[in-house]
């Protein structure tokens, strides 16, 4: 693949094209397609096993890392900051290293376990930064101390020196954002980063994670299965089912206008406000048809 | 599951291996290992001397590996018996009332488990005389604590589960609960266990054989080769085969065992 | 603070409860307990005996006796022995140190080869290496420790002649205190290893199932994320956490080291407490023994609190005074 210059405006600075990943036999996700743009947040929704956390490990090339998974066939096109395209499927992993972290980075969904447990939060954020920003233990201090103040956490140089257990669930979930941005990262992949919070907390984290975006215009994909979470902070969405893209479109005409038999099962399952009015025991849900 | 475990199953074929020739051997190969046969330290394959050559007395050393298992076998299978017992009674009181009884029985076991094994079993011994059933109870003593701590962790594990609630619920006695309900569904670990303990009887019992406290007039691997201890490095065969034999027996324990928590709990298996 | 002053004194309660039973030992053996104490060579004299009678007050209450025999004790008498005609607390000081020397240089070979082993095992779980090293960890612990050693003596005194087999020191030495260490080292070599190569067997296991589970664990896969290489997330990362239940594990089993020890000292004529609990058992020679289980148990408890300590410092999780915010 010759690296193509492109301009920014028009290209989108992560592109997925006929992605096939696969463990063993199974077929996780089946030539799926998309695209993600500077300054967006793209949703990518579906239920537990639609394929989309590997989706988000594959554009890392995490998926290959510790599991048996592996990637068949597709490309992943990454615009780097000098307009240059690179196909990371095709990466070697040092390239990738340098890629990780840095330019692309990702949030995982329990922030208690993706924490290591026996290093200070403050060592864990200034790691990133140390290793691909070059910079010295103290630079990295104070730049790790920079970053907790952005994601809004109170008292920062204490929190600095404190273990993951230590801090509640939203905190640890900040300090894995905090961590995340730390080297300005063009792209960032957040996998269900508030399914583990309470409704409240995760409120508040999916505000900042739109407030960070904003003065960085980064691009975000995020990940879940709640649709509520997509209509808050997406720009566009794409549907995943079994591994397959069932539809895609900006979120006003997905939520408007849904065209799938599955998106609209998927909507369905939201409570609609005021849909318990006048009765005095709760209506069941209609079950999402497989 | 077990059986796709070749190592285990190589265990399995092992001790059965050993069961034989302890059981069958001394039939099938008819020498007394107390009889004085041919010139002392001969080696294997001289001239009118046994399959693996003499001791130090001119005993046959393959008669003595032949008949010497029954005796290592009998102790270590009444001090598991015995670990078995102390161990698990201890454990699942403990374990299931909790409370003071527990913190008391804990500290109990505690006592036995700071004493170091084969040190307390040789005291033991040295004082009280090393017959076969002194032997094995004083490695019964130092091997219990083990067993309970595992089984305490069970029952604590188990004891909060729903079917527990259940039986008390219809009114079972506390007996009934602790044997015929908790008791089966911890057996995995304890039968894991209860392997890997019967290859440490069977060491321990080598030791203090080898130390000169084990029974003196019965035949056993630890003997011969603490009898042997002189003159090991030139007469290697005396103390090779003896404890070949230990090594084998007890290997064949350590694979069916790490077979067994294999089957019962794939996860370790890893990548 | 508190929780370790709670433990401390449990520990000396432990230690009280030993004192016991060493008291209790003495009394429940068949024969006098005069005879008892003086074992087999002092009770063929009759003088010796009344001095025995005098000195324990045998002829007072069971509780008179048991509160005599623990002011002896904590006074640091441990009686005599008839053998060695020297006093019991003097022989074990004697022999303590080569005993540590050796038990603590095996520890460090076993944690820190087996913990390696367990690495490499868990990183290619199917290489050939991986396999051997497996089967050999198993065939480890299965050996009985004094036959290991008897073969490594006939494999260095036959074969390959390079390293001492005997004793602590060369007989003949006469050289200053560097070469003196040089020459100790040289005899710790082949025992060290026959006790750690027992336990290096558990270790690598150990080390390798628990690296498997934690190289599985979420904050390896984040550190992956952040693009540090894979030796930085295994050796920074993965170590730190994998290594608790080795340590842990290596702590709870230091008596059973004391044990393995007595044989292998037996059998490279090392000159330590387990050499000396052999040659009292041989005399029966009781003082001498329970003096040497009193301190060994002593030994146990320390390193077991020790263990907590360097537990503690590992894993923060469970330092006192934290609290989830």
């Amino acid at each position: 693949m010759v690296p193509e210059i492109e301009t920014e405006a028009s290209s989108p600075i992560l592109e997925v094209r006929n992605l096939t990943v696969t463990f063993g036999s199974f077929t996780a996700v089946d030539g799926i397609s998309f695209s993600l743009h500077e300054g967006q947040t793209l949703a990518v929704v579906g239920e537990s096993g639609s394929g989309k956390s590997v989706t988000a490990l594959s554009i890392m090339r995490l998926v290959e890392l510790g599991t048996r998974g592996r990637i068949e066939s597709g490309e992943i096109l990454y615009r780097g900051a000098n307009g240059e395209v690179t196909d990371l499927v095709q990466e070697s992993e040092d390239a990738m290293r340098q890629v990780r972290g840095n330019q692309i980075s990702m949030i995982f969904q329990e922030p208690l376990t993706s924490l290591n447990p026996v290093y200070t939060v403050g060592d864990q954020v200034a790691e990133a930064v140390m290793l691909h920003q070059r910079l010295g233990r103290r630079e990295a201090k104070g730049r790790a101390l920079e970053m907790m103040r952005q994601v809004r956490i109170p008292d920062p140089d204490q929190r600095m020196g404190q273990y993951p257990h230590e801090m509640s669930g939203g905190m640890r979930q900040r300090v894995m954002i905090a961590m995340a941005l730390s080297c300005d990262p063009r792209v960032l992949i957040a996998d269900e980063p508030t399914t583990a919070l309470d409704v409240t907390i995760q409120a508040q984290i999916l505000g900042l994670m739109r407030d960070l975006q904003r003065t960085r215009s980064a691009a975000v994909m995020i990940i879940t299965h709640d649709m509520g979470v997509v209509a808050e902070v997406a720009d566009q969405v794409v549907v995943m089912n079994q591994g397959q893209v069932v539809e895609a479109g900006s979120v006003f005409d997905i939520f408007e206008d849904p065209k799938e038999p599955y998106t609209r099962a998927l909507l369905a399952a939201v409570p609609r406000l005021g849909s318990m009015a006048g009765r005095s025991d709760p209506a069941p849900f209609d079950l999402v048809a497989p | 599951m077990f059986f796709r475990n070749k190592a285990a199953v190589a265990g399995l074929f092992l001790l059965l291996g050993v069961i034989l020739m302890t059981f069958l051997g001394p039939y099938v190969y008819d020498e007394d290992p107390k009889d004085i046969v041919a010139r002392p330290l001969k080696g294997p394959g001289t001239e009118d001397v046994p399959g693996l050559g003499t001791d130090y007395l001119g005993r046959d050393v393959l008669a003595g590996v032949v008949n010497g298992g029954l005796t290592s076998l009998r102790v270590a299978a009444i001090a598991a018996a015995l670990i078995v017992m102390i161990g698990v009674t201890i454990g699942a009181v403990s374990g299931f009332y909790g409370g003071v009884i527990d913190n008391a029985l804990m500290r109990f076991t505690e006592v036995f488990q700071v004493l170091p094994a084969l040190l307390f079993a040789m005291v033991v011994v040295a004082l009280f005389g090393p017959s076969p059933w002194k032997v094995s109870i004083a490695i019964g003593l130092v091997l219990w604590p083990q067993l309970a701590r595992l089984t305490r962790a069970e029952f604590l594990r188990l004891k909060n589960m729903e079917f527990v609630k259940a039986a008390q619920a219809i009114g079972s006695s506390d007996l009934r609960i602790i044997m015929r309900v908790i008791l089966p569904n911890a057996l995995p670990p304890l039968i894991v266990a209860t392997t890997l303990v019967m290859g440490g009887a069977i060491l321990l019992e080598a030791g203090l054989a080898f130390l000169g406290l084990g029974d003196a007039n019965e035949v056993s691997w630890g003997l011969m080769i603490g009898q042997n201890r002189t003159n090991f490095i030139t007469s290697w065969w005396t103390v090779t085969f003896p404890g070949l034999a230990i090594f084998v027996t007890v290997l064949s324990f350590s694979l069916i065992g790490d077979g067994l928590q294999d089957a019962f709990n794939p996860k370790l298996r890893g990548r | 603070m508190k929780r370790f002053a709670i433990r401390m004194l449990w520990s000396i309660g432990l230690v009280l409860a030993v004192i016991f039973l060493n008291f209790s030992l003495i009394h429940l053996a068949p024969g006098d307990p005069a005879t008892v104490i003086a074992g087999e060579s002092g009770a063929g004299d009759p003088a010796v005996i009344e001095q025995i009678r005098a000195d324990y007050g045998l002829d007072r209450s069971f509780v008179a006796q048991l509160a005599s025999y623990v002011v002896r004790v904590a006074q640091g008498d441990l009686g005599d022995s008839f053998f060695f005609n020297q006093s019991v607390v003097s022989l074990i000081w004697a022999r303590l140190w080569p005993t540590i020397l050796l038990v603590a240089t095996a520890l460090i070979f076993a944690i820190v080869v087996g913990v390696l082993v367990g690495i490499f095992t868990a990183r290619r779980p199917e290489s050939r290496l991986s396999h051997s090293a497996t089967i050999l960890a198993l065939a480890g612990y299965s050996m009985p420790v004094f036959w290991t050693g008897l073969m490594l003596v006939i494999l260095f005194a036959s074969v390959f002649k390079v390293l001492p087999i005997s004793g602590m020191r060369d007989v003949q030495f006469d050289g200053g205190l560097l070469a003196s260490w040089v020459d100790i080292g040289e005899h710790l070599i082949l025992p060290a290893f026959t006790l750690g190569f027992l336990f290096l067997a558990q270790y690598s296991r150990l080390a390798r199932a628990s690296m498997l589970e934690v190289l599985q664990s979420d904050f390896v896969r984040t550190a992956r994320s952040k693009g540090l290489s894979e030796r930085v997330v295994v050796y920074k990362h993965a170590l730190r956490n994998a290594v608790i239940p080795v340590v842990t594990v290596a702590g709870l089993q230091f008596g059973t080291m004391l044990s393995g020890a007595i044989l292998v000292e037996t059998v490279f004529n090392w000159p330590g407490l387990g050499r000396l609990a052999f040659d009292a058992v041989l005399r029966r020679d009781a003082p001498v023994l329970l003096g040497v289980l009193l301190v060994s148990t002593l030994l146990v408890i320390v390193v077991n609190l020790l263990t907590d300590v360097v537990y503690r410092i590992i894993d923060p999780r469970i330092r006192v005074g934290s609290a989830a915010a």
